[in-house]
């Protein structure tokens, strides 16, 4: 993306909007006694960076109210329930505005906290940080991080302000969306193809350029409640309403499901035995596209006869699906002129996560769908850029950097994104092998309520082993109240500026930047923080940026022009970025300019040369999930009758986040455990009755939705719960441990390559329990709903 | 043709069940199944004496609007039973009038087992884009690399294979 780029989206009315409007408003404008400021939020609130189009009401220096901004080419004026309520968020009696600090002794201890000055809560970072670093050496320390928050992301803390190499997401097998990138990465030389939805088009549905998607699979997905990886969610039903048709692989059944052709509703964990199965009728058939394939692919005959160990009717027995279903909808993918995948979490959540996501770009390659109006918008060679790897080079020497845990062993994992193994971390810190973990930071994680797996094991050796440990963050959490020293503060996106690149960056369609509209007391972004806090402890490191400002434009917008230019290009408030489509045809994929991909044979790599190179198989191949109840596993049957599956999002929460915002809370009471009628009639399980649920590795107590959503086989669990109304003490800690589903999640069983976890496709058992734990929604309000 | 709808005057519909049971008597559907369904809402205070307290009958994917019975020039069979007479069939046209009379009423127009009546797909995409037949050539070494390029990301030639 050029400079020159960044000028204001054209905006596409919606018909509902009225005719007074605010259409064509500069990116802060008075409106009555109220200043305006257009944003487009990132973190936080957490969310994916979508980037929708806010206005931000202020009176008098307060927040007032947010509307959704019309002016935004993709929301239109829409927006999600957690960014209408952000005033509930910024407001809210419980959110922390002032460093606080406490005795490593008193961890646990929510009363303990003592608030300090910004000058004495660096000075502790830095005598803990510098004798940390003494003693074991910088990559003693941990950096931890969750999704969807800035400083999680950009890997300022963690390289620049710390200079670990072990920048750690805290979740099995890195097992969300960065599997999917690296499968992308490695088979197309690009990184993640996602459906074209016109969102960077100025015409959008209706520009000359696009063609509907007319077929649009939707694997393992849920994007309207989750808006993931930056995709604006409801772009979906846009497309459906101009009559885009869906097919639908989910274990679960949702809202989609009832509207799709085909809903394939296929044994969780079982996803590339239906996915190679479908090539297979797509090649027998001869439903691919001929001049791509000789063309553009590399070991299409290769992966012709691997995919044909996996007819339709060998898939349909794992999968447990009517045969004629696969065909139905290998055909009707073919068919769709053009089509396209929406490939989601569940890729990623189980064992061969790499595998179901090398099916799924193969599937996308040989229909010739790749890089097409309407099929998957591919990343070019210009982009990727401004997200990860910050400071790498100049922070980290290499003799430190070849220590980074998992690097011997999964170096597909650790060189992709620049993270420590997390399942080897988690050994490390227990064992203090291959050397100790000393010393912790959360970047906008509450990583024992939602993204670790055994989150009772991480607590247990992060207590134990953390000598100092510093959290950064909005709100106090069970992972901060148990294992941190120090509570960093940070701004919610009203209170700062920065960017937002929808899709962290690749395949971005919008970029967006975040105007400060209020201030809760000098707060700091999280980029701004690392300055602040890294000028501290690495004066020399951060020399070159008179302030946080020419930083963020420097390390977001790739200039140096002393923030006149973020200033000057930030006034658009969002520009949509200029895509070109069969990028490959005209060298726009290659740093040589030649057409073809970026890869090794210039091709789509079927035959993936990168996966053979990593020490895994170059062609994909099912694996049936380790923790099945079947008859492959008699004894986890007998235990465990139930497949056990997690993690679907609901709109009101992201995540662990928002169990304080009393209108999202309302919306979603209580941890929810959805049960098929005829299980819970065996059970002995009433419609909202809570129950145990439990396998080898933990239980936990949720309340029952006794629902035809999953079948009599499955179960589904929500994650990231815990309860900000109770007490933070240990061992109660929000009582984060009693309905974590995650305690029923194992560490350690990725795929080979380092990746992927088997968190939707587990085994369980389930009983009703007599007492009741159901919210008390008048405490949510009495406690939270008093804004200050 | 006119479009059919039903006019429903929630003010004063009391959850009878009437409208689901002739339905299911009228279609045979087992239990589980129904063509109108009543949602409720309620009670509950919206200050210290008025209290918010209805209900909605609302029709599922499975309400044809009665259509053996209208095609006979009868009332859908919901209508006919409503214990407080609150359902209304007609075409729009009729009803929109009613509608803007009275308020806490709604009209709907149900569309019965919408996959099918959507029809098997059937491609009209008119893109006829022939890949280039180009003989491409290989990068000869590949970085693998999602992110920026000061990122050591590891670099792999085509001997390492």
């Amino acid at each position: 993306m050029e400079l020159s780029d960044y000028k204001p989206a054209p905006v596409v009315k919606l018909d509902t909007l009225s005719d007074v409007n605010d259409i064509g408003k500069p990116w802060r404008y008075d409106d009555g006694d109220m200043i305006v400021t257009r944003t487009c939020p990132w973190s936080p609130p957490g969310c994916h960076p979508v980037g929708c189009g806010l206005k931000l009401y202020v009176k008098d220096g307060r927040l007032e109210y947010v509307e959704g901004d019309e002016n935004h080419p993709v929301t239109q004026g829409r927006l999600c329930p957690r960014c209408i309520a952000l005033k509930d968020y910024v407001y809210n009696p419980a959110r922390i505005i002032k460093p606080m600090k406490r005795d490593r002794a008193d961890r646990g201890k929510e009363d303990a906290w003592v608030e300090c000055s910004w000058e004495e809560a660096f000075d502790i970072v830095k005598e803990n940080y510098e004798r940390i670093c003494e003693q074991y050496g910088p990559e003693s320390i941990i950096g931890m991080s969750g999704t969807g928050r800035e400083g999680g992301t950009m890997s300022l803390y963690p390289t620049m302000v710390f200079g670990t190499p072990n920048y750690c997401y805290m979740q099995s097998g890195y097992a969300c969306y960065t599997p999917r990138l690296a499968a992308a990465a490695y088979i197309t030389g690009t990184t993640y193809s996602e459906w074209d939805y016109a969102g960077a088009l100025p015409g959008r549905w209706d520009d000359e350029r696009y063609d509907l998607t007319e077929v649009l699979v939707m694997w393992g997905k849920a994007p309207l409640e989750s808006n993931p990886d930056g995709f604006f969610g409801h772009a979906v039903v846009d497309a459906m309403r101009r009559g885009t048709r869906v097919i639908q692989i989910d274990p679960r059944v949702n809202w989609l499901s009832a509207r799709a052709d085909i809903f394939i509703q296929l044994r969780a964990g079982t996803d590339t035995a239906l996915a190679m199965a479908m090539l297979d009728v797509i090649i027998k058939e001869e439903l691919y596209d001929k001049d791509f394939v000789e063309y553009w692919c590399y070991g299409f005959e290769q992966l012709a006869e691997r995919v044909a160990t996996m007819p339709a009717e060998k898939a349909a027995e794992i999968c447990e699906v009517p045969v004629e279903k696969i065909y139905a909808a290998a055909r009707m993918y073919a068919q769709g002129n053009p089509s396209a995948i929406m490939w989601g979490l569940a890729v990623d959540q189980k064992t061969d996560g790499m595998q179901n996501s090398q099916c799924i770009i193969a599937l996308q390659a040989i229909t010739g769908n790749l890089d097409r109006p309407g099929g998957q918008l591919m990343p070019g060679a210009d982009s990727g850029h401004n997200e990860l790897g910050f400071g790498y080079k100049e922070c980290i020497p290499d003799e430190v950097f070849q220590k980074m845990i998992g690097l011997a062993e999964y170096p597909a994992y650790c060189n992709m994104i620049l993270n420590s193994q997390v399942d080897m971390m988690l050994q490390t810190l227990e064992t203090d092998e291959p050397y100790p973990i000393r010393m912790g930071f959360y970047m906008g994680d509450n990583a024992l309520s939602n993204c670790a797996m055994e989150p009772k094991r991480w607590h247990d050796a992060l207590v134990d082993k953390l000598e100092f440990c510093i959290g950064i963050d909005t709100f106090m959490n069970a992972s901060i109240q148990a294992t941190c020293d120090l509570f960093l503060p940070i701004a919610t996106v009203a209170e700062r500026e920065g960017t937002v690149f929808t899709h962290y960056a690749p395949c971005t369609v919008t970029a967006g930047f975040m105007h400060k509209a209020i201030d809760c007391g000098d707060l700091p972004s999280d980029m701004a923080l690392a300055y602040r806090l890294g000028k501290h402890l690495h004066p020399e490191r951060f020399a070159k940026w008179a302030n946080e400002h020419e930083l963020v434009e420097a390390f977001r917008l790739g200039v140096e022009d002393h923030g006149k230019t973020f200033d000057r290009v930030s006034e658009c408030v969002v520009a949509q970025v200029p895509i070109e489509y069969y990028k490959y045809e005209k060298g726009m994929f290659r740093q040589d300019g030649q057409p073809g991909f970026a890869t090794p044979t210039g091709r789509i790599e079927l035959w993936s040369t990168a996966y053979n190179q990593f020490g895994d198989d170059p062609l994909p191949y099912y694996i049936e999930p380790e923790f099945s109840p079947t008859d492959e596993h008699p004894e986890i049957k007998e235990k465990y009758p139930f497949i056990l599956t997690t993690g679907a999002r609901v709109t009101p929460f992201f995540h662990s986040e928002g169990r304080q915002i009393p209108y999202l809370r309302e919306l979603n009471p209580d941890p929810l455990l959805e049960i098929n009628p005829k299980t819970a009639q065996e059970k002995h399980i009433a419609d909202g009755q809570w129950v145990r649920v439990w396998n080898m590795f933990g239980e936990a107590l949720m309340k029952a939705k006794v629902t035809d959503a999953v079948d009599e086989k499955t179960i589904h669990g929500q994650h990231g719960w815990w309860f900000p109304e109770e007490t933070g003490d240990e061992p109660n800690l929000y009582g984060t441990f009693r309905s974590q589903i995650n305690n029923l999640c194992p560490n350690g069983h990725m795929g080979k390559l380092g990746f992927g976890a088997p968190n939707k496709c587990m085994c369980c058992d389930v009983e009703p329990v007599a007492e009741s734990y159901d919210t008390d929604m008048n405490l949510i309000w009495e406690k939270f709903g008093k804004l200050v | 043709m006119a479009t059919y709808g039903l006019l429903i005057d929630y003010e004063y519909c009391t959850n009878c069940g009437s409208c689901q049971v002739s339905c299911k008597e009228e279609h045979n559907y087992p239990v589980g199944k129904t063509g109108i369904h009543v949602f409720s809402d309620g009670p509950w205070y919206m200050d210290d004496d008025n209290i918010n307290y209805n209900h909605w009958p609302l029709v599922t994917d499975l309400c044809d609007l009665c259509a053996e019975r209208t095609g006979r020039g009868k009332e859908p069979i919901c209508v006919h039973h409503c214990l407080a007479n609150i359902i209304s069939y007609g075409t729009v046209e009729e009803l929109a009038p009613k509608l803007a009379a009275k308020p806490k009423q709604f009209l709907v127009v149900p569309e019965y087992l919408p996959r099918e009546a959507k029809g098997e797909f059937v491609s009209k995409g008119t893109r006829d884009h022939k890949a280039a037949h180009i003989e491409v050539q290989g990068t000869g070494s590949s970085t693998f690399g999602a992110h920026r390029a000061d990122a050591k990301v590891g670099e792999y030639t085509e001997d390492a294979v």
